[in-house]
This record gives C-alpha cells, sequence and structure tokens, in this order.
C-alpha cells in the first residue's frame, strides 16, 4: 500500500484480548466476531469498565498486540506493521486520544499541542488559538499542563488528537470530566473535523459519551 | 532548544556527564600520548629502521685459533642452519652471501684520489627493508646501490682522513659521490667497471652490502664457481628479542651477535613498556565508555515514559534519540579535542629532550588520528546503545 493512500476500512476479524482467552465474556458486537469500521462513520462504543475499551484502541494504534484474531487496515493485516509504518500511520492516518491523555506536563497547554502540530504541520496557530478559545481555555494555553485539571488537560489532548491528517480517530472516553457545553463544542469540533477529512469517528463510553449527532452504536 | 530536546534532557546530570568527559578526555590522553611518544622515541632505537628491522639479529661463529690452522670452518654447515631454523624463537633465517672475485673502489674528489680493495656481501631482500625500486639490480645497469657500516664512515672520519690529509665526510655527502668499481675474476681474465652509489649507512650490519640480484649476477659472471655454501654469516629473524633461549642457544653453540644486541632488547623493551601504557589508557576509556553508557541509560530509564508518549504521538526514532545523540557526540568530541590538544602541549616540551638525545620527530599525525579513531568508536557504539534504548521503549 502507498502511504499516502487512505485507509478505507479497519476490519477486526475474531479478535479477543488475550486476558479474556480464559474467561467466558458475554455477547459483543466487537470481540469475537466480524466487525468492519468504516471511513467516513461515527461508532459509538458502550460498555462497562473492564470491557476492554482502552485495549481496543491500542490495538487499532499498534500501541499494544496482545491480541487473538487478526486485524485488518483494508487488505494489510497490522501483524506485518513494522515500527516505521506504524509511526507514518500515526502522523497521517489514524488520530488517538488515549485516556489517561499522555499529555506532558512540564510543557504548556499551547506546547503540547504544538509538540504533534510540529510533526504533520497540519493546523495553523490561527486555528489552534481557535479551537483553545472555543474550548475555553485560551487563558491557559501559557500554563503548564500539569497544574491544570483533568477537564482542561482533556480539551487540550482533544486539540492536540485533531491537529494532524487521519483516516480515523480514536477517541478513549474524550468528554468523562467535561460538562455538556464543552461536551457538545468538542463534538461538534471532531465531527466538523471528521467530515473535512472524510474521516471516522471511533468513540468510547462508560457513561458520559461524546454528543455525536449521528453515530453506530457497538456493544463490547 | 526545540520541545523535544527541551523534554528529553530533563533528568540530564551535568556531573555524570562532565565525568564521563574527564575520564574519557584521561583515557585518550594516555593512548594518544602513548602512541605519539612511541612513534616519537623509537627513532632513537631505530635508526637502520629504513635498511634493517630491529628484530634481525647476526649471528656468526666465534673466531679461534682453530679457524687459523685450517682445522675448523668458521661457515655453517647446511646441518646447523637447519637446526638453528628448527628453534621456536626463529622465524626466519638468511645467509650472507660473499664475492667471488676482487673488488677495487677508487674515488676522486677534487683532484685527490683514493682506491682500496673492497668485499661486497649480500642478504637475501625479504630482510632488507629497503623500497624493492631501489634495492635492486638488473644486469646492465651502470649504478649499483650499497649499503655501508656506519663504523667504516667513522674509521675514515676520524682515523684515515685526518692523518691522510682528506676532508671529513657526512653521510649526505657520501651519498652524492659516485663510487668507481672495477670488478675482476681470480684469473683476471674478466672484467667490469661499474659505478656504486651509497644508498645509506647501517650500524647493525658489519659489511658493505649489495642487492642479492647484482650479487647472483656478479659472482656468476666473474666468479671461479666454487663459491663456498657454508656462509660464514647468519641473518636471523627472531620472535621475541628479548628471550633468554637466544642467548642461552647462542652461547652453547658458540655463537655470537654482531653490532649492538642491547638496541634490539631495549626497542623491545620500549613495546612492552609502550604496550602497558596503551593496555592501561584503553581500559580507562572502555570504563569511561560505560560511564556515558550508564549515564545515558539512567537519563533515558527516567525519561522513559516521555519517549514512549513521543513515540505514541508519531515522532520518528531519529527525533526522539537526537538530544541523546547530540550529548554523546559532544561530550566525545570536547574529550577528544581536549586529549589530541594537551598531547601536542607536552609533545612540544618532550620533543626538545628527544632531539637532544638524537632522535627524530615521528609523524605527528599517529596521535590525533589514534584519538579520533577511539572517539569515533566510543561514540558509535553509545549513539547505538542510544537508539537501541529508544525503541525499546517503543511498547511498555
Amino acid at each position: 500500500m502507498n502511504p499516502d493512500d487512505k485507509i478505507t476500512a479497519i476490519r477486526l476479524s475474531g479478535m479477543l484480548p488475550r486476558v479474556f482467552l480464559s474467561e467466558s465474556i458475554p455477547a459483543s458486537d466487537v470481540w469475537r466476531s466480524e466487525l468492519v469500521l468504516e471511513r467516513g462513520r461515527h461508532y459509538l462504543i458502550e460498555a462497562a469498565s473492564g470491557g476492554g475499551k482502552s485495549s481496543l484502541c491500542s490495538y487499532i494504534y499498534g500501541a499494544r498486540v496482545d491480541y487473538e484474531g487478526t486485524l485488518w487496515f483494508d487488505s494489510e493485516n497490522a501483524a506485518t506493521f513494522g515500527m516505521e509504518r506504524w509511526q507514518e500511520l500515526r502522523r497521517r492516518h489514524i488520530a488517538y486520544l488515549p485516556q489517561e491523555l499522555s499529555l506532558f506536563p512540564e510543557l504548556t497547554a499551547l506546547q503540547n499541542i504544538e509538540i504533534k502540530n510540529s510533526l504533520t504541520g497540519w493546523k495553523s496557530s490561527e486555528e489552534i488559538e481557535e479551537s483553545l478559545h472555543m474550548l475555553g481555555i485560551d487563558s491557559r494555553r501559557d500554563y503548564p499542563v500539569g497544574r491544570m485539571s483533568i477537564g482542561q488537560q482533556q480539551r487540550v489532548g482533544i486539540i492536540r488528537a485533531l491537529c494532524q491528517p487521519f483516516d480515523f480517530i480514536l477517541l478513549d472516553e474524550p468528554v468523562s470530566h467535561l460538562d455538556e457545553g464543552n461536551n457538545r463544542v468538542a463534538a461538534m469540533m471532531i465531527t466538523a473535523e471528521a467530515r473535512r477529512q472524510g474521516a471516522g469517528i471511533v468513540s468510547t463510553s462508560v457513561g458520559n459519551p461524546l454528543l455525536m449527532e449521528e453515530y453506530i452504536k457497538l456493544r463490547l | 532548544m526545540d520541545l523535544i530536546s527541551r523534554l528529553l534532557r530533563k533528568n540530564t546530570s551535568s556531573a555524570r556527564i562532565a565525568g564521563f568527559v574527564l575520564s574519557n578526555f584521561i583515557g585518550l590522553a594516555i593512548i594518544v600520548g602513548g602512541l605519539q611518544f612511541y612513534q616519537d622515541a623509537r627513532t632513537l632505537w631505530e635508526t637502520d629502521g629504513s635498511f634493517i628491522k630491529t628484530d634481525y639479529l647476526v649471528v656468526n661463529k666465534k673466531v679461534t685459533s682453530a679457524n687459523l690452522w685450517g682445522d675448523a670452518s668458521s661457515g655453517f654447515t647446511p646441518e646447523e642452519v637447519d637446526d638453528l631454523r628448527s628453534q621456536p624463537w626463529v622465524r626466519d633465517v638468511g645467509k650472507f652471501s660473499s664475492t667471488d672475485y676482487r673488488v677495487w673502489a677508487s674515488v676522486s674528489q677534487g683532484g685527490k684520489g683514493m682506491s682500496t680493495m673492497l668485499f661486497f656481501e649480500s642478504i637475501p631482500d625479504r630482510f632488507v627493508d629497503v623500497d624493492a625500486g631501489v634495492w635492486n639490480y638488473t644486469p646492465g645497469d651502470e649504478v649499483v646501490p650499497v649499503v655501508v657500516s656506519k663504523d667504516y664512515l667513522a674509521l675514515y672520519n676520524f682515523g684515515f682522513a685526518g692523518s691522510a690529509g682528506l676532508p671529513q665526510m657526512s653521510e649526505s655527502i657520501i651519498g652524492g659521490i659516485p663510487l668507481q668499481l672495477t670488478l675482476s675474476s681470480e684469473d683476471g681474465s674478466v672484467t667490469r667497471r661499474l659505478t656504486g652509489r651509497v644508498a645509506g649507512f647501517s650500524n647493525r650490519l658489519n659489511t658493505i652490502l649489495v642487492p642479492q640480484s647484482f650479487m647472483d649476477w656478479s659472482n656468476g659472471l666473474l666468479g671461479s664457481g666454487t663459491e663456498s655454501e657454508s656462509p660464514s654469516r647468519l641473518i636471523v629473524d627472531v620472535s621475541s628479542p628479548g628471550d633468554v633461549a637466544i642467548g642461552r642457544y647462542l652461547e652453547s653453540h658458540g655463537l655470537e651477535v654482531a653490532g649492538d644486541k642491547s638496541n634490539s632488547s631495549s626497542s623491545f623493551l620500549l613495546k612492552v613498556i609502550i604496550g602497558v601504557v596503551l593496555a592501561v589508557g584503553g581500559v580507562i576509556t572502555v570504563l569511561s565508555l560505560f560511564i556515558l553508557l550508564l549515564s545515558m541509560s539512567l537519563i533515558m530509564e527516567k525519561n522513559r515514559d516521555k519517549i514512549h508518549s513521543l513515540l505514541m504521538l508519531g515522532c520518528p526514532v531519529r527525533s526522539v534519540a537526537s538530544p541523546y545523540i547530540r550529548i554523546v557526540v559532544v561530550a566525545s568530541a570536547l574529550a577528544c579535542v581536549l586529549a589530541v590538544a594537551s598531547v601536542e602541549l607536552l609533545r612540544g616540551t618532550y620533543l626538545k629532550a628527544l632531539e637532544g638525545l638524537g632522535a627524530s620527530a615521528g609523524g605527528w599525525w599517529i596521535g590525533p588520528v589514534a584519538g579520533v579513531a577511539v572517539t569515533l568508536l566510543v561514540a558509535v557504539f553509545n549513539i547505538v546503545s542510544v537508539r537501541r534504548k529508544v525503541i525499546s521503549s517503543w511498547r511498555l
């Protein structure tokens, strides 16, 4: 596959986290089934805590490989990807907001966003300022992230995740600490960017879902 | 400084890096200084370096009164040569061949002339450390290269020239004066005239040496054909000149070593001492390498989560590794420059003393080249390990 080619579908074929191998798991739309995530569609994955949402995101992002079954990126088996390929995918095809955010606490909000944007050159500084303003953290742009509340950090993480071209964006409980107003703004920003790029959204939730207007709901 | 460097340089201990620079500097300075000193001082022992290596011994049988009366030969029989060749400390044995005809040499200079009877000897070319292009004779050539014992020059300059009213001559002047050679067979029936040119002087070969090819040609042409098969002198390539077995063997077989053999053993001693010094320098350098390796490893271990997060963002490995690689390169280069510079300073002082002893300075480049080579080795080793450490943070 050419690195510039879009990923049109991610297919999970009989996938299961290895830790679940010896356990009997409830019926699931994701595990031990054939699931196709298509570009341009929005998915909400709902599950109880411990259901493997974060594992699913990590598998698709190449951060973990402790699963059974096969993960397909179009016609390619993700297990065959090397480190260089994953890095390329992470810069140009798959965006990810991990649940733990993985921000650098000693850097400011703006620096945390710039460190990603400098890799991709995707957003202008005006666009970043605009996003900070829309999520109401423009006054905190030069604060070290470590001194911000989790909700504020989540908003920094969302802006950072949008600073790249992507075919799919994985959001692991992106708004768990946001109020409804910020949740709506975040959902609007994410869906707008995804629409602009024709990308798919995969968002997980244990109870405070991202307020997307239309989505396909999957049970984990 | 870019954001990635700012993130990853955190937890860098400048004391540890300084510790590396200091110890690497000491190790490198010892290696560079040792090599440079060896290169500069070896000429004290190896004035013959251009003609014959120091590990060669010239041996002959002691001349006794029995030789005088013809009861015993001072030549080596083939059995004796084979026995010597089979000694464990012998790498190679070569026979001296001598002329089987008469040689007259004459020099004329400023109207004054002198002539003398001479002899030539030759040893196999593999023992002569002169460019094959110079140390060669093809039948038909007008000029024969000759290496003369330094003792003969001293005898002439201090013994003969004064009493005979002739000028003293330096080595370089002699090299420029052609020697008129007249070679004739025992019965005088065949004669050849040639020009000899002194290609150099030797401390350790008490003879007048010509190329083996010339000896073979001239003996074939002018010799009586009864050339002795038992050479009176042998040249021996020994593996370790300091070996006591050599002295014991020579004594028990009534053999003598020509020239100053203490030269070869003190040059051997110099090599041993330099070897020890280099080993100490090498050990310190290896230890400093591990200091850097461990301190880089420690910094990267403390920053492991950040390295992982950067890789998770899609940062290429080289961007993540480069802040650490820069530390390695700058610290190694600093140690190298300091070591080479201080050795150069030191060299300036010891060279005067060495030249007073008669040494001629060796190549200045050997120290710096060795320093840069060792530094590159240390740096490459560390760079590879930094990259591996980054890659190991790929999946936690």
